[in-house]
């Protein structure tokens, strides 16, 4: 089992400085990701600075396009940053190839994703193995017991997705981003696809996990409600930061 | 726990499943029914060959080991030079004629008398001996093969033959008709094929092959009891080159349809890719868990396959009973083999293809 550590913060959103750690687990300085459309660079994120510290849940809002899930995408090494740095539990994602990256994001990020991204063929305990699988420790029945108990699937392993309510597959997809024990969950509009019961328990289990567990959480979402949840609000708008200003 | 996505991915499209192992059952069944067909042909023939019973076979220069394409170039006359010669017991002239009319078969055209001493005579199961210019003998395989029976009449080369007897299979033809009737009909009078040689001992072979060769120069001369290992496909002209031919073929079509069935599952299977590779899985894996399904695709399809061999041969074997399709555990091997390397080699693009998807793309894609 993990370390429980408890990040306490105070009401206007920011880590209380007595007990925050010295070095952030994510870290970000003049992060740039250009896209391109034909011969035009778009540019999703415009030098974007941005720390998490270990056991914090961090929301980050913004309107469409204003290059949340870039980010996301970014910090978690599955795009790759055009210019800056990002730096998650000490290393420099991009100075890294795609193979290391693939290693680093195997060992120390999980995801969550809108649309829940089980894969269909396999149970919810398929999807949630194969996760051990690949992290290359095989399946762990005790971690595995736990965290479904904890996310209450112990009645659902044996379903497939197609069997399954939106609220349960967003459960079995977080029991497959945790079940390896990651550094940072990184969750994209988690509950974009529940209705409000759904995502009140979606968003209850990434407390708990936050709150018992220490689990680093960052959490892109456009519900205002869900900030209510997480120690931190970061707000974006046009591919920046722009803190403590509400970007909606 | 990756076996087990798998066997679950191979079965969640059970159409596209079944055409591909289809496309590799017809593979291997052709790769087997094509070498079976060949190889069982020319192991039937030569061991009618050997069995005639005579120890030494003369053919024309140029003749090839396949006797039936020979043609009629040899004046008959050689037989008796043939016989003068030191340990020669009987020598006895065949016209060999090809026949393609409601079947395909070699007819001999013999002497009944010299043909008796080389081979020691038919077991004749029905009937008599040949007595008159229009008779005909008939093996037990053709004759159930054509429904004849002792008496029946017969159309061959334009002619009309009687059946006069019946005899045990394994005397070189299926069909045998007087020598002198078949070289007027094929317009080959006083020519013969081959010619047929027995020795007064069996160790007299090799002399008697010598003394052949000194007579008659460039002839091929043949002890008869190596022609089984005479008769492969790499002795025939053009045979080995078909047989490449259509094995490449069948592998084209396994090829072709592994692509396709593993590109349309990779481009299905896109966003799950995509989840993969976010979970922190390696190119290697997902090319290594898109050949293992391609695998297990394919042993689903050797094993279709070799059943449906067996099942085309029964059918072949009913409709041409004297057909003759050789399975040997060599060539079952040899064609899953082909098989697997063909499909792996098929499905190697669609995996690299998945193994390079950029996980962002794959994760947002439609």
């Amino acid at each position: 089992m993990p370390i429980t550590v408890t990040i306490r913060t105070i009401t206007d959103g920011t880590l209380d400085p007595e007990r925050k750690p010295l070095e952030p687990i994510l870290k970000t300085e003049n992060l740039w990701k250009l896209y391109h459309a034909g011969k035009v660079e778009v540019p999703a994120l415009r030098g974007v600075n941005f720390e998490v510290f270990p056991g914090e849940a961090v929301a980050v809002m913004g309107p469409s396009g204003c290059g949340k899930s870039s980010l996301l995408y970014v910090i978690g090494g599955l795009a790759r940053a055009s210019r800056g740095q990002v730096l998650v539990d000490g290393n420099d994602l991009t100075a890294m190839g795609d193979a290391e990256r693939t290693k680093l994001r195997r060992s120390k990020i999980g995801f969550v994703f809108q649309r829940f991204n089980l894969l269909p063929t396999l149970t919810a305990k398929g999807n949630i193995a194969i996760a051990q699988y690949i992290h290359g420790d095989g399946y762990d029945p005790h971690r595995f017991a736990v965290v479904t108990k904890m996310l209450g699937l112990e009645g659902r392993l044996h379903h497939k997705p197609s069997e399954m309510s939106g609220g349960e597959q967003q459960r079995v997809a977080i029991a497959r981003a945790i079940i390896n024990e990651p550094k940072i969950l990184l969750a994209d509009e988690p509950t974009g696809n529940l209705d409000t019961k759904n995502s009140d328990i979606v968003l209850e289990m990434l407390r708990r996990l936050n709150k018992d567990l220490g689990q680093t959480i960052v959490m892109i979402t456009h519900n205002p409600e869900a900030t209510t949840y997480f120690d931190r609000v970061v707000h974006m708008r046009d591919g920046i930061i722009v803190d403590g200003v509400p970007a909606d | 726990m990756m076996g087990h996505l798998v066997v679950r991915n191979l079965f969640h499209r059970p159409m596209r499943t079944l055409i591909g192992v289809a496309a590799i059952g017809v593979e291997v069944m052709l790769v087997i029914i094509i070498v079976g067909l060949t190889s069982g042909i020319l192991r039937e023939t030569a061991k009618r060959i050997e069995g005639i019973g005579a120890d030494i076979m003369v053919q024309a220069p140029a003749a090839q080991i396949l006797i039936g394409f020979s043609g009629s170039p040899m004046p008959i006359k050689i037989a008796d030079k043939i016989a003068e010669l030191r340990y020669v017991q009987a020598v006895s002239p065949a016209l060999l004629q090809f026949n393609s009319s409601g079947g395909v078969d070699v007819v001999y055209g013999i002497d009944r008398d010299t043909f008796r001493d080389v081979s020691g005579g038919f077991v004749f199961l029905a009937g008599h001996d040949m007595e008159g210019p229009d008779d005909l003998i008939i093996d037990d395989w053709a004759a159930k093969a054509k429904k004849l029976k002792v008496g029946d009449s017969f159309n061959l080369f334009n002619h009309d033959w009687k059946v006069a007897a019946i005899v045990e299979h394994g005397k070189g033809a299926r069909l045998f008709v007087p020598i002198a009737t078949l070289q007027d009909l094929v317009g080959a009078r006083d020519k013969a094929s081959i010619f047929l040689v027995k020795c007064t001992h069996p160790d007299h072979t090799e002399d008697v092959m010598a003394e052949i060769k000194e007579l008659l120069p460039n002839h091929p001369v043949r002890p008869l009891k190596d022609f089984m290992t005479l008769m492969t496909s790499t002795n025939i002209p053009g045979l080995q080159t078909f047989i490449n031919a259509m094995i490449a073929l069948a592998v084209t079509i396994g090829l072709l349809v592994i692509f396709l069935t593993m590109y349309t599952t990779v481009l299905e299977r896109t966003r799950d890719i995509g989840v993969l590779k976010s979970l922190g899985a390696s190119k290697v894996l997902i090319v290594r868990a898109l050949l293992a399904e391609t695998s297990l695709l394919c042993l689903f399809g050797i094993a279709a396959g070799v059943g449906l061999s067996y099942l085309v041969r029964a059918g072949f074997l009913f409709l041409w009973p004297t057909l003759s399709i050789l399975i040997t555990p060599e060539w079952v091997l040899r064609a899953a083999l082909i098989a697997l390397t063909g499909a792996l080699f098929g499905a190697s693009y669609p995996a690299w293809v998945a193994s390079r998807k950029d996980p962002v793309d794959a994760l947002t894609y439609d």
